[in-house]
């Protein structure tokens, strides 16, 4: 085996073996962490995939701010919010039984489908086609509309998070009692076929 | 110069929605005095409702004025192609977005305040959305397009879950959120897998490497086309919310604040519609991919026979009228995917589904707004036996949920009446038969669960000691109803003018 | 595509040593450390009553908030780094380019702390 062969067979075990602490780890920290090691391993294909400047953008990105981002999240939920009755969950026949069956069978696809048809070769990137000179050229030269348009994205992104999270600083003020303040009192919404308020916003 | 121009329509509502930020953010909050907010948006509702709707009204404007001007007279525009392309097709559609936008823009701020909802980001928002949403109906190339929808949804997202603290408007955002990532992750394989297959990202590309499948030399694999387009489909009929992808629709109409929902109703699904046909006719408009006998047609056939049959099966048993207007949604949905399985024949087939989107776009945002004002704070009418006597109590209101209902169903002389007769007519043309009159048998039993709106509204009285909804007043969404039933009975008294400006945009699509 | 594991295999190197080190100390001191539990031992440093209710604590939103501005910021720069590499290559027409975008986002900024978003208290 070549050099590059076993790069590749280090960087796919750690990628499918963080992909599989991700989704089985009951403790949810631990599941970020195996997406760590997926989103470090994937980094090491594309060195091998000749995309060098993707690669340090995955773990920059990636590995720095998103994952950092996930055990936020997790942190936010409280330790409580998984499995606090610690025994069955509604989930499990999907996690025993679903799971590795969907995975068998795109496992024994893949086989049949590498076994019966001429494994067809995407093209190969040039060597220079992932360096920080030829994305940099084209993100500012072919592709300078979407990055124009990415403002937009970001921008939505920062104001979505403030308009979702950010908790409100105004005080309530004195409103006349209205039918959905009765009804939140005596047994507030019930079914959402019945409920016809919508004044549940909490002003906090 | 000309760039810009030509660029106006989406700079106009971009550049506005910046403005609007910085007008959110640095404004005087509006508070009755006592109160104490950091908000700077606080209250002020009213004007930032104003703001976004002159905004859009301003981009609508200059869609009209581009297309007059015409794109294709404007050579300069092929600089920003294929990201962006300025033809007929997309300044129909951007026109569209604007007055869906717009309108919702009005709905909220009559809404909002009623309702005690105090997010000003509401607005903000709004904008952006639609500045994705129009750069999607613009897309020609697979990166602007992911943006797009990725700016579109996101400003979703967060519109459907701005009412916090109620557990409804949570679960809905959190469905729409985890289902809308996880079909764009389905689509954004199919657009890798699209890349990969033809090495290229503009559709334009992408449709010369198809047509050159099967020729000599050609490296093309058909297996990955075919399994690109399966993906690709699925993530768009779920952003048009065609059965069986239409699960989320119900419960995310039904969370989200009504303006949301309405924007949800007219925009979204309006851009899912305008890049559906533009990625299957320029990208997959191979004559034997778009065909009935392989290909995307029979497909989208079924998508549209499922979303009219089960959504009109199922909207006639709602007891909320707001999931009435969703499942509504769905069908609709289903109408207008007929009229894309005809493109596949006659280029009208395009101008019918633009017109139709139209004519959808200010009947939906009408009967969302009149239910807006069938409510009021602490009692906003959600079933039917909410709107029971509205006739007697508030004329004006039914009338005017009265006519979009009547659109909604396809009656003349209305907007809706035209745009259901043009997409079936295609149809015929074309040859699917059975399409159009299923479509038609559909539009029947949809005639049902409209008029039993109007049953309640004209010929019920509320039952003695039963909470009654209180119409609400707002000029805000009285302008928009206003508007929107302007709209409605000049596209469905003269549709002839309309329809000419459509028919230039299908020309361009293809 | 050999030569250019050659060239990251150093980095690599550095990764699975670090890896190894982490991996020999926390086994180690899994392993080797002495234990001997008992039930006092066990017992969380608390007087009184038995403890009840949830287990942590639960973080603020603020959290959230703030890490995913840091995000939305952090592609900024991202999309800057090229960028500054290409500078003189790109001209005017880069500069203006670079310029709208950090406008917007600029204004994004603005919005953000006007809004109270990057204030802790409050």
């Amino acid at each position: 085996m070549t050099p590059g062969g076993y790069f590749f067979g280090v960087c796919a075990v750690v990628a499918v073996l963080g992909a599989l602490a991700t989704i089985s780890a009951r403790n949810p920290i631990r599941g970020a962490m195996g997406l760590l090691a997926t989103i470090v391993g994937i980094a090491g294909m594309y060195v091998q995939l000749s995309a060098q400047f993707l690669a340090a953008i995955q773990l920059i990105v990636y590995a720095g701010a998103v994952v950092v981002l996930f055990v936020f999240v997790i942190m936010l939920l409280g330790p409580d919010a998984h499995g606090a009755d610690g025994g069955k969950r509604p989930g499990s026949w999907a996690r025993w039984i679903a799971a590795p069956l969907v995975s068998v069978l795109l496992l024994g696809g893949a086989v049949l489908l590498a076994r019966v048809s001429t494994p067809q070769r995407f093209r190969a990137a040039p060597p220079g086609h992932g360096t920080i000179e030829a994305v940099g050229g084209d993100v500012f030269g072919r592709a300078l509309v979407p990055f124009e348009l990415s403002t937009a994205l970001l921008i939505v992104a920062a104001v979505g998070a403030i308009a979702i999270a950010r908790s409100r600083a105004t005080k309530p003020s004195e409103r006349p009692a209205s039918v959905g303040a009765t009804r939140r009192l005596f047994g507030g919404a019930i079914h959402p076929r019945d409920a016809r308020t919508v004044d549940d916003e909490v002003a906090r | 110069m000309n760039l810009l121009f030509g660029l106006s329509p989406f700079l106009a509502v971009g550049v506005g929605a910046l403005l609007l930020m910085l007008a959110e953010a640095f404004g005087k909050p509006n508070v009755a005095p006592g109160v104490e907010t950091t908000d700077a948006g606080a209250g002020r509702a009213g004007e930032l409702a104003l703001g976004a709707a002159v905004i859009l009204v301003i981009g609508a404007v200059l869609s009209v004025a581009v297309w007059v001007a015409g794109p294709e007279s404007l050579p300069e525009l092929t600089q920003v192609a294929p990201h962006l392309v300025i033809d007929k097709f997309t300044l129909f559609f951007s026109f569209t977005l604007c007055v869906g936008g717009a309108l919702a823009a009005l709905l909220a701020g009559g809404y909002l305040p009623e309702h005690g909802i105090d997010r000003s980001e509401f607005f903000p928002l709004l904008l952006l959305s639609t500045v994705g949403a129009m750069a999607l109906s613009a897309a020609g190339d697979l990166l602007t397009l992911f943006v797009a929808l990725e700016t579109m949804s996101l400003g979703v997202y967060s519109l459907i879950g701005l009412r916090r603290g109620s557990p409804r408007a949570a679960e809905a955002a959190l469905k729409y959120f985890l289902l809308g990532s996880f079909a764009a992750a389905i689509m954004l394989f199919g657009l890798a897998l699209l890349y990969g297959a033809t090495g290229h990202t503009d559709l334009a590309g992408i449709g010369a490497a198809v047509r050159s499948i099967g020729s000599p030399g050609s490296t093309v694999s058909a297996g990955k086309i075919l399994i690109s387009l399966v993906l690709v489909l699925v993530g768009l009929a779920f952003k048009v919310s065609a059965v069986p992808f239409h699960q989320w629709t119900p419960d995310a109409y039904e969370g989200a604040p009504t303006p949301a929902a309405t924007y949800m109703a007219v925009a979204v699904k309006s851009a899912a519609f305008a890049v559906l046909l533009r990625v299957l006719l320029v990208g997959f408009g191979d004559e034997r991919l778009a065909s009935w006998g392989a290909g995307w047609p029979p497909a989208l056939a079924v998508l549209a026979v499922l979303s009219m049959t089960v959504a009109n099966l199922v909207a006639g048993r709602q007891e909320s009228v707001k999931r009435m207007l969703a499942y509504s949604s769905i069908a609709h949905a289903g109408y207008a995917l007929v009229g894309v399985v005809a493109a596949m024949r006659s280029p009208e087939a395009v101008s019918a589904v633009a017109f139709y989107l139209l004519a959808y776009t200010v009947s939906t945002a009408g009967a969302f707004g009149a239910l807006i004002l069938c409510g009021s704070r602490g009692a906003e009418a959600v079933s039917y036996e909410d709107l029971a006597g509205v006739g007697k109590r508030h004329p004006a209101a039914a009338l005017a949920f009265s006519l979009f209902l009547f659109s909604l169903a396809g009656l003349p002389p209305t907007a809706g009446f035209f745009g259901k007769l043009y997409v079936f007519r295609t149809a015929i043309d074309s040859g699917l038969y059975t399409l159009a009159i299923l479509g038609l048998v559909n539009s029947v039993i949809g005639a049902y669960y409209y008029l039993r709106v109007m049953v309640y509204l004209y010929m019920r009285e509320p039952a003695p000691g039963a909470p009654r909804a209180v119409t609400m007043r707002s000029g805000f969404v009285a302008t928009a109803l206003v508007a929107a039933a302007i709209f409605v009975l000049l596209l469905g008294m003269a549709p002839g003018f309309t329809l000419d400006m459509a028919s230039g945009a299908a020309l361009t699509a293809r | 595509m050999s030569e250019l594991v050659q060239v990251y295999l150093p980095m690599f190197l550095v990764f699975a040593v670090g890896a190894a080190i982490v991996a020999v100390f926390w086994l180690g001191g899994h392993y080797l450390g002495p234990k001997n539990p008992n039930p006092e031992k066990l017992q969380p440093y608390e007087c009184g009553n038995d403890s009840d209710g949830a287990r942590g604590v639960r973080m603020s939103v603020k959290f959230y908030l703030t890490a995913i501005l840091f995000v939305v910021f952090d592609i900024e720069a991202v999309f800057i780094y090229p960028w500054a590499v290409l500078f003189k290559g790109l001209g005017w027409t880069g500069f203006l380019t670079m310029l709208a975008f950090i406008a917007a986002l600029l204004v994004a900024l603005a919005y953000c702390w006007k809004k109270g978003a990057l204030e802790w208290e409050s």
